[in-house]
């Protein structure tokens, strides 16, 4: 099947090497690698990493790569954290799936809880690092409504491999 | 040049492209008890806003009013095992149902839908719903002949 964005790419690509000499494209990548580095690329990203809701800080503190971090309390899987990705990103080559398990977890900053959604992460082999089964308030698979155990990248779009797990924050509870 | 340009923000666009990011703000302000309890029992499989996964779990954006302005649809709703199965209590379950109808809802809330209440939900709750399929089918069909009648 002709993909039209591989389509798109291979004009661009050939259309550059046609007009761009070795040494300009050379010198135009590494200012892009080095200069793009420097500012961050979209708002939207710095919108969403704007404090209160970055981890490590005070209204969120804890270590996202340690199982012991607050937002972990319901969680089966490979932490996302410790994978390439993050609490709310999954790694490159991953996507996450939508549909997911979902729990409350105390905040020991604030005293509140927070709806958290375990959004797997899927599309390549386990990342196998940072293994955290913390399960609190899991029930077994007869009670399928509250149990963790399942394989949420089955309600993906990109295959049942399952690589890791994320950690979201999408409500506050009470 | 313009060419160059336009092959250097393809460039950028794909490198940017690492990560899929989801959102990470920590809200402030609780979200309602019924919403909370919708996250918290149905949006796992239903997603954010009842549409699903194609194939695999059913949009209720389309038929939960039709279901929710009949007698037998209001039956369904409770019975169907999601909802009658879960560890909510009664009144919650239908402070939940009448949250979902007014939020996750594609087409508009008529005049004539109330609310269920906590005695509708027992009166109907206790009743195992056996063949979900069959059933949701054959009131989306009457609920379809009950509009191409009107």
């Amino acid at each position: 099947m002709h993909n039209p964005i591989d389509g798109l790419m291979e004009r661009l690509a050939r259309d550059m090497a046609r007009r761009v000499s070795r040494r300009r494209f050379i010198g135009g990548l590494c200012a892009l690698l080095f200069g793009g580095g420097a500012v961050p690329l979209l708002p939207v990203a710095r919108g969403e990493s704007a404090p209160p809701a970055r981890p490590g800080s005070a209204a969120d503190p804890g270590d996202p790569r340690s199982c012991e971090y607050w937002r972990h309390c319901a969680i089966d899987g490979f932490l996302c954290s410790c994978c390439g990705g993050s609490a709310h990103s999954c790694p490159p080559g991953t996507e996450a799936s939508a549909v997911t398990w979902l729990g409350t977890c105390h905040n020991p900053a604030d005293g509140r809880d927070y709806i958290v959604s375990y959004n797997d992460c899927c599309g390549k082999s386990e990342c196998g690092r940072c293994l955290c089964n913390r399960n609190e308030d899991d029930k077994p698979l007869y009670v399928p409504s509250r149990s963790n155990d399942y394989n949420w990248c089955a309600g993906s779009q990109v295959g049942i491999a399952y690589h890791c797990s994320t950690a979201r924050i999408i409500g506050l509870a009470k | 040049m313009k060419r160059g340009a336009a092959c250097w923000v393809g460039l950028v666009l794909v490198c940017s492209r690492g990560a899929t990011h989801l959102s990470a703000a920590q809200p402030s302000v609780p979200v309602p008890p019924a919403q909370a309890n919708y996250m918290l029992n149905c949006m796992g499989c239903h997603i954010v806003d009842g549409s699903g996964a194609p194939g695999k779990v059913p949009s209720l954006r389309d038929t939960i009013v039709p279901f929710a302005v009949s007698p037998a649809g209001r039956r369904y709703l409770v019975q169907v095992p999601g909802a009658s199965q879960s560890s909510l209590s009664d009144q919650a379950l239908a402070q939940l149902l009448g949250w979902m109808v007014r939020n996750l809802s594609a087409r508009s809330v008529p005049p004539e839908f109330v609310d269920f209440t906590a005695a509708e939900v027992a009166g109907y709750r206790r009743y195992p719903l056996i063949n979900v399929r069959e059933t949701r089918a054959r009131l989306l069909a009457l609920a379809a002949a009950d509009r191409a009648g009107q």
